[in-house]
């Protein structure tokens, strides 16, 4: 195998050691979203809920919701923190001062929070499934892996770019939840946001969180045609993708400002 | 053949000139120290040295490379000691030396590596669970995991207790025996005297001297300073004449400055043996480095205060 395929190996899985030894990342990133879910799940049981104009029952809307606002949390804010973490106490520093490559070792960090999000993926699908009978079917499954797919690509990248912004990594778990918790509320994560005010739902269509949580819900409605994608959805995530890259090449730094 | 040469270095921010003409040449296994006050360069001149920054004039070569484009080739054969910085807290002694090792070509053995800091207690400890030094003696392991050829060391001792110094003073000591340069800032006199061969000093982003800490600044052949304290009820007048030699009287605290003391103490001691006087805290003393440093760097103020 190539050398820095190799290291890039390697990295990834020193990266997933910290992450799970540290106890307050991988309880806040991980762990808070699944109690979410049990804790909402057992408040409102599984009365019918309006959802793109028919009656659709809660749980089916947020398990989906629940693994789009994980996926936030697992990539974007766990990128944020971590790397401006890293920036300020040096350590990026340290590792410019190394032969590593640099690509290998964002590579790094970015493999190992994608590997968070599938394990938490794959968690919230089994718990789904086993809990609470709520799961895409195989019809509607390249949606589901596609939505993944193009949310963990759009969030880790906005993960690298606001970390830049972020003054310090004391402050950066604040700078991320007020970003994600109200984003999450107006994008229909908690509850649909069929009969909330327009304007509401306009700001909310205008951010990336929207389209991932409401393409993931359509995959696992009942009644989703084969494959299960909504071109509307699908389509401003990808462009949030290539604004996220863009944003991450433009903005991205490896040593602290001033 | 010089491991680093420099030649009209320049660095300026906007308006301000942090660096200004810098030259110098550091031999291969020579210990070199950059000595100078905080803000005269020192660390942006480093850190040209090191790749970390971009200059605006001048020629850089280390270990052959221009730092500034010599990317993997270059950074394998260096290791670098920074003042503070951060390793990821929850991974161990032993995972972080064999992590940060497996970026290099050849990498030294970990366990070899946690026994030259004397770290072997702490090989399966968390790095958080590390204390100041001892994290700063793994930063060295870190340093030296790539079997460098040089060695930059920033500060490296700011912060330790002295048993501490000692110790991290003997581990260099053992580099030079391996054959490695070292580059080491500080602004320690006693740590630049103890461990480099030869030493720069750098103020307000110009060289103003370079050489050995033993002629540095022409302190080799300085005047000499006899100190004594005169017991009471003997009058100064009654000191015997010195030919050649400055007399300077504060009280009973006599000082001779001279470029004959080996002469001149002994016509003192000589006289004060005749006369049964007690000549108290006696001493002969060349200008310290730290005088010498203090009159270059421009801080004439501390030098009358000691």
């Amino acid at each position: 195998m190539n050398r820095d395929v190799r290291l890039l190996l390697s990295q990834v899985r020193y990266d997933q050691r910290a992450f799970w030894r540290n106890r307050t990342a991988a309880f806040f990133t991980f762990l808070l979203p699944v109690m979410f879910l049990v804790i909402f799940a057992l408040l409102n049981g599984n009365r019918l809920v309006p959802f793109g104009g028919a009656q659709v029952p809660f749980l089916t809307l947020f398990v989906p919701g629940i693994l789009a606002f994980g996926i936030v949390g697992t990539t974007f804010s766990n990128l944020a923190i971590s790397i401006a973490g890293l920036r300020q106490t040096g350590v990026l520093k340290r590792v410019q001062g190394t032969p590593l490559p640099r690509w290998v070792y964002l590579g790094g960090l970015i493999g190992s929070a994608v590997l968070t999000t599938l394990e938490f993926s794959l968690l919230v699908l089994v718990l789904g499934r086993i809990a609470y009978g709520v799961q895409p079917r195989l019809a509607t499954a390249p949606a589901l892996v596609l939505m993944i797919v193009l949310g963990t690509a759009a969030m880790s990248a906005l993960g690298l770019a606001i970390s830049s912004i972020i003054p310090n990594g004391d402050a950066a778990p604040a700078v991320t939840n007020a970003i994600v918790l109200p984003l999450s509320f107006f994008s229909g994560v908690w509850f649909p946001t069929d009969e909330a005010p327009k304007a509401l739902r306009l700001i909310a269509a205008t951010f990336p969180l929207q389209p991932l949580a409401h393409g993931l819900q359509h995959a696992f409605l009942p009644s989703a045609a084969a494959p299960g994608l909504t071109l509307f959805d699908t389509g401003r995530l990808a462009v949030w993708v290539a604004v996220g890259v863009l944003a991450a090449l433009r903005w991205f730094r490896w040593t602290q400002r001033g | 053949m010089a491991v680093i040469e420099v030649r009209g270095l320049g660095k300026s921010y906007g308006g301000t000139q942090a660096v200004r003409d810098v030259s110098f040449e550091v031999a291969e296994g020579e210990v070199f120290a950059l000595l100078g006050p905080n803000g005269a360069g020192k660390t942006t001149a480093t850190e040209i040295l090191e790749g970390y920054r971009s200059r605006s004039a001048g020629e850089v070569s280390v270990l052959g490379h221009d730092p500034a484009t010599g990317g993997r080739a270059f950074r394998s054969r260096i290791g670098i000691v920074l003042q503070s910085c951060g390793i990821v807290e929850e991974l161990t002694v032993a995972e972080t030396v064999a992590m940060y090792g497996s970026y290099y070509p050849r990498p030294r053995p970990t366990a070899q590596l946690i026994e030259l800091v004397e770290l072997e207690e702490k090989t399966s400890a968390r790095i958080r669970t590390l204390s100041g030094g001892q994290r700063r003696r793994l930063d060295l392991a870190l340093a030296l995991v790539g079997d460098p050829d040089l060695i930059f060391l920033d500060e490296p001792t700011t912060g330790f207790d002295p048993a501490a110094r000692r110790s991290a003073w003997r581990t260099i000591h053992n580099l030079c025996a391996l054959g490695k340069t070292v580059f080491l800032t500080t602004h320690f006199m006693d740590e630049a005297q103890e461990l480099a061969n030869r030493v720069a000093v750098i103020a307000a982003g110009e060289i103003v001297a370079t050489g050995t800490p033993a002629d540095l600044g022409g302190r080799g052949s300085a005047p000499a300073a006899i100190t004594f304290t005169l017991p009471m009820g003997t009058p100064v007048a009654d000191l015997p004449a010195i030919a050649d030699a400055e007399i300077a009287i504060a009280g009973n605290d006599v000082t001779f400055v001279t470029n004959a003391p080996v002469a001149s103490a002994y016509r003192l001691t000589g006289w004060a043996l005749d006369h049964g006087i007690e000549l108290e805290h006696f001493a002969v003393t060349q200008p310290s480095l730290e005088d010498v440093y203090l009159r270059l760097t421009g801080d004439a103020d501390q030098v009358t205060a000691r």
